[in-house]
């Protein structure tokens, strides 16, 4: 992997150009072309296509499997920019980042050969299930199960609001396996394609406006082929949290994007809404803590761009707690954003034509998902701080 | 043979930032980001297209301006385009279309040319003669103005809406055409073309490489002076009508008073 060591603070101008294009070309689409898919139940195919064809998809993934050879760093950039236009591509926490990753990092070469081109241009997609409806923030909890069976395996469980499988050829699942020697379970992958007999998944209806579903999925006796195992069956945790990194940071993303997009129309609303002699951004009580989302947003932005350079400096250890703080920072900021972007329109915020209020629930999402704001709390209590642990 | 193709790249401020004049009356071009004129970017898209369908093609793209117009060549780098050529002097400052005109062939003339390609108009100056003089002062035909190009066995072809109707246009090479707004959408940089970029050589050239006077540009060699400037007035709120059963009425006195009808 060829990564630009350059500095997190300060942008290289190749960064600076893939900012600026892909922000381009989500503006060409818009939050009208966001908003009219989801009401007419579709995909955004359009833009996704356009930015595969561009190459912004798989920029993390390596070259010589048709990706971009760059790194994280790259990949956070395309789908904050393109959150920031207010078309976001949610797929792109699950399909290149993690599935990508962990593929292109612990499979085989025949495995990298099968999915990463397809991951790279955007051809084929790979949704990721780890949570289920016992296993959320506890993930020590997980019950799915793979028992060998020749050399076929056979895997059983239940996974709760996995994202896009209905759109994805594969799911990447987490189980567990027997260890031979000690009889204890240990995490591992599996590449579940979407048509195997025995996987079902059904849809969880949810208040988001997005083109994305969450699933609830049934995995009964599902039989696999042996190479359905990514990676090796001993390493499981280690090539999880492998995928875990990239997945904050890119949901960290997510949130910086939204929150830009929000304070956007904020600010663009204030400059202009004239209720008394001056337009309302002149009310310090507006303006002021439109301020103070820029500040929290451009800082969760410098540590989520530190988490991005760690892990794409190859430092899984330091990514982690990297990648923690900025998911947590950057959710806090796009929370807080969409909140006061949505108080300073009035009751033009709660309106359908604005389409500010349906973020208020979409940006709750990265306090909750992929692991919620007490669950970092509690990481850097017990990891940063030396805290004794309450569980 | 290589089809030669040299598209001239305008480094513009930032139309949607606020512009201003410096105290010598030219644009102050410190004051607001600059970029890649976007009319410009439907020649460099023009060239790609050409390129493309020809066998073998290379196209370099040129720009007369200051030290940061390097991110204009860079932007059409990232497009696709083959090599740079930046010609940066500090006598150009206020150089005027007859003289950006003479640098431009100069430069062209330098570098090679079977096609030169430019945009309709840059978005600062807008005069949109730039190429008319070039195609004059190069002594090749000119094609301006097109809104659909293409170029085969040494000649180009092309079409040009006019109000009334639309003409079919066709040169021998070598030639300098202009293509408007409508010849087709831009593409975007994609990410292995702004990665390549960077490695793309880029040429920079001063006035005594191209064997030009520095009074033939500048301030002082142009042909144009500007007496004086003055910021735009502010937008005044505007007149509203609300209709309560007269607004017809009320509108069309209002147009009588401003003398509209
Ligand atoms: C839109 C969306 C998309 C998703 N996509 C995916 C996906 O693609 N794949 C996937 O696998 N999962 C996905 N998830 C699931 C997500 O990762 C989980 O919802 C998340 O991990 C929380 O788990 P839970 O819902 O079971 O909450 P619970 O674990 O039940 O937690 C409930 C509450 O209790 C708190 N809590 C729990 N334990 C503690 C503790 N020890 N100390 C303090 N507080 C605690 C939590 O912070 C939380 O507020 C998605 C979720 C959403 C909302
Ligand atoms: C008195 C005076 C002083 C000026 N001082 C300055 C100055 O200090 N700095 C400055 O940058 N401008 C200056 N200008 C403006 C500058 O001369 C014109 O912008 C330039 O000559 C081209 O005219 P235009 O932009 O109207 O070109 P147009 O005819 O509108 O442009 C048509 C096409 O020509 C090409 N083109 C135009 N300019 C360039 C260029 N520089 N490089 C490559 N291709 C180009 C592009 O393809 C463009 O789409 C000055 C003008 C005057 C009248």
């Amino acid at each position: 992997m060829s990564v630009t060591f350059d500095n997190a603070l300060l942008e290289s101008e190749e960064r600076r150009t893939l900012r600026a294009s892909v922000a381009a070309l989500g503006r060409r689409f818009g939050r009208e072309y966001f908003t009219t898919a989801v009401r007419e139940g579709r995909q955004t195919d359009e833009l996704w296509q356009e930015a595969a064809k561009l190459g912004y998809l798989g920029v993390n993934l390596p070259e010589e499997y048709g990706g971009g050879g760059a790194g994280l760093s790259e990949l956070a950039i395309v789908l904050e920019e393109l959150g920031a236009t207010g078309c976001p591509l949610l797929l792109l926490v699950v399909s290149p980042a993690i599935c990508g990753t962990v593929i292109a990092r612990f499979g085989t070469e025949e495995q990298k050969r099968r999915w990463l081109p397809g991951l790279a241009d955007g051809t084929r997609r790979m949704a990721f299930g780890i949570t289920e409806p016992d296993a959320g923030s506890n993930s020590h909890r997980i019950t799915t199960t793979a028992r060998r069976d020749g050399d076929t395996w056979v895997l059983t469980g239940r996974k709760v609001f996995v994202s896009g499988v209905d759109i994805a050829d594969a799911t990447l699942i987490v189980g567990r396996t027997e260890d031979a020697r000690t009889g204890r379970l240990k995490p591992c992958l599996f590449v579940v394609e979407r048509e195997t007999p025995g996987f079902e998944f059904r849809h969880i209806p949810m208040e988001l406006t997005a083109p994305e579903k969450q699933f609830q999925l049934f995995l009964d006796d599902v039989r696999l082929p042996a190479d359905a195992l990514v990676g090796d069956e001993d390493a499981g945790l280690l090539q999880l949290f492998a995928g875990l990194n990239p997945e904050r940071v890119m949901t960290a993303a997510f949130s910086l994007g939204m929150g830009r997009y929000a304070l956007q129309v904020a600010v663009e609303y204030a400059r202009v809404r004239q209720v008394w002699k001056a337009p309302i951004g002149a009310h310090q009580a507006i303006a002021h803590p439109l301020a103070q989302a820029r500040i929290d947003l451009e800082l969760a932005g410098l540590m989520t761009r530190k988490a991005a350079f760690l892990y794409d400096a190859g430092d899984d250890m330091a990514a982690g707690e990297a990648a923690n703080m900025a998911k947590y920072a950057a959710a806090e900021a796009g929370a807080r954003a969409v909140d006061q972007a949505v108080h300073t329109l009035g009751g033009n915020g709660l309106t359908t034509e604005y389409g500010l209020a349906s973020l208020l629930t979409a940006s709750r999402v990265g306090r909750i998902a992929p692991v919620s704001r007490e669950m970092i709390l509690n990481f850097v209590c017990h990891h940063t701080l030396g805290l004794p642990r309450s569980y | 043979m290589s089809l030669r193709i040299v598209v001239c790249v305008k480094y513009v401020p930032d139309a949607t930032g606020d512009r201003h004049f410096a105290e010598d009356l030219t644009t102050d071009r410190d004051a607001v980001d600059g970029l890649l004129s976007e009319l410009d970017e439907y020649a460099v898209e023009q060239a790609l297209q050409i390129a493309d369908a020809a066998d073998d093609a290379e196209i370099t793209v040129l720009t007369v301006g200051p030290e940061d117009a390097k991110d204009a060549l860079r932007k059409a780098l990232s497009m696709g385009a083959d090599k740079g050529v930046h010609v940066e002097d500090d006598d150009l400052h206020g150089t005027d279309v007859v003289g950006t005109s003479l640098v431009l062939a100069k430069a062209v003339e330098h570098v090679g040319y079977d096609l030169v390609l430019c945009g309709m108009a840059s978005t600062d100056g807008t005069m949109g003669v730039l190429p008319a003089i070039l195609a004059e002062r190069l002594g090749v035909p000119q094609v301006t103005l097109l809104s659909e190009v293409a170029v085969a066995d040494g000649t180009v072809t092309g079409r040009r809406d006019g109000d009334a109707a639309s003409e079919q246009l066709q040169a021998q090479l070598p030639a300098v055409v202009s293509v408007t707004d409508q010849s087709g959408e831009a593409r975007y940089p994609s990410f292995k073309g702004i990665m390549a970029a960077k490695k793309k050589p880029v040429e920079s050239l001063d006035l005594s490489d191209l064997g030009i006077d520095a009074d033939e540009v500048g301030l002082g060699g142009a042909w144009t002076k500007v007496e004086d400037a003055a910021k735009r007035p502010e937008r005044t709120a505007g007149t509203i009508v609300k209709d309560e059963g007269e607004g017809g009425k009320q509108l069309a006195e209002f147009l009588v008073s401003q003398k509209f009808i």
